[in-house]
């Protein structure tokens, strides 16, 4: 290497030179890749707590009590705008690792809303039959007294009506 | 006395009423009233906390303090994003009557899940840094919101005929349609004007 930059002090400017600019062109695209890496991770935070949302609005729909999903929604949703802001000013690790924070728990929330809604479903079936079975039961023994009490009611009348005695009346004019 | 036929029908409405009772749990099962009306609110509030003693003459380095707040009344949960916007007097303010947001880029954001009849509010703390004048401009470089550092450049003409250099701070709500995996401008927005002056 000394011998090279005694003997042709340009050769060696111009390997530098070619080394620098091949430096430069296998960094530039690392830099390039860890920005757009980045930025893909961010864009699939949203999209998985776009997807526990929709899965937590299920469960609510199906009569689940969703607070605690609600809580930690909140909590990825704030997590999620830093790793936007950290995207924002160039931070690509930083949002990265924020964002893959945020799929963590967006992907936690979906599953245990998952898991709400199938037991929700399952709770308001039984419900369901319960307050179906017994307004039907307790409708069926109503109308049956009702008219039980209604035939003795008849009967009791009828006796009544047929023991008066007529009276006779005057025609005054 | 009353007639049989008088008695039957009192049989009758007594049994009508009773099934009715006894059906009114499963009935509430099948039939859904209608709601009340759905809407959302959204609100900026002094450093009291009150809907006055708004920060108005702000300089540069002085740190001010609003509130903002969500209410949901939307029937179900519901996911908004409140926008943090700042304009001059000549750049666009949302559109109320066409409901559409302003063009202007959001500087900062706030997500947001609320249950129904849930409120969300936080402070905002925000400040100005690099306000220069020079003869009938101001400009503003930078916005602090909560401590995160926004590059703004913006510029005011004086506005005689209210005499200073004016900015509006405007908070706007967008909510999550799940219909189309989107969110949409929710047509509510709320401001602060703010007129920039010199620090003593």
């Amino acid at each position: 290497m000394s011998g090279l930059l005694r003997r042709r002090p340009e050769g060696f400017a111009w390997l530098l030179l070619v080394l620098m600019v091949a430096g430069l062109l296998s960094f530039g695209p690392l830099c390039v890749r860890g920005t757009g890496d980045a930025s893909a991770s961010v864009g699939e935070a949203d999209v998985a707590v776009r997807q526990a949302f929709n899965a937590t609005l299920d469960a609510e729909r199906a009569g689940a009590n969703v607070s605690g999903l609600i809580l930690r929604l909140n909590e990825a949703g704030g997590i999620l705008v830093e790793a936007e802001m950290a995207l924002g000013n160039g931070n690509s690790s930083e949002a990265a690792s924020k964002a893959g924070q945020c799929i963590g728990i967006a992907e936690s929330v979906k599953g245990d809303a998952d898991v709400l809604k199938t037991s929700a479903l399952d709770e308001a079936q039984t419900v369901f039959w319960t307050s179906l079975t017994f307004p039907v039961v307790g409708i069926a023994v109503f109308v049956a007294v009702l008219v039980l009490v209604w035939r003795r009611f008849k009967r009791g009348y009828v006796r009544k009506m047929l023991g008066l005695k007529p009276e006779v009346a005057h025609d005054e004019a | 006395m009353m007639k049989l036929e008088d008695y039957k029908v009192a049989f009758a409405a007594v049994g009508l009423v009773g099934v009715l009772i006894l059906a009114s749990p499963t009935l509430g099962l099948v039939l859904h009233l209608p709601g009340g009306e759905r809407f959302s609110e959204l609100w900026v509030l002094g450093p009291g906390h009150m809907a006055e003693d708004y920060p108005f003459n702000v300089r540069e380095n002085e740190s001010y303090l609003v509130y903002v707040g969500v209410g949901n009344h939307m029937g179900s949960s519901t996911y908004y994003v409140v926008y943090v916007k700042f304009r001059n007097q000549t750049e666009p303010l949302p559109d109320a009557l066409n409901g559409t947001p302003s063009v202007l880029d959001p500087l900062l954001e706030y997500r947001v899940f609320l249950r129904d009849n849930e409120v969300w509010e936080r402070e905002v703390l925000f400040s100005f840094e690099g306000i220069s004048f020079e003869g009938n401009f101001c400009r503003v470089s930078s916005l602090v919101v909560d401590g995160c550092v926004l590059n703004v450049d913006k510029s005011a003409v004086w506005d005689e005929e209210n005499s200073g250099f004016y900015f509006q701070l405007f908070f706007e709500l967008w909510i999550y349609n799940g219909t189309v995996s989107d969110f949409q401008y929710h047509n509510r927005f709320v401001w602060i004007w703010l007129n920039m002056t010199v620090s003593i």
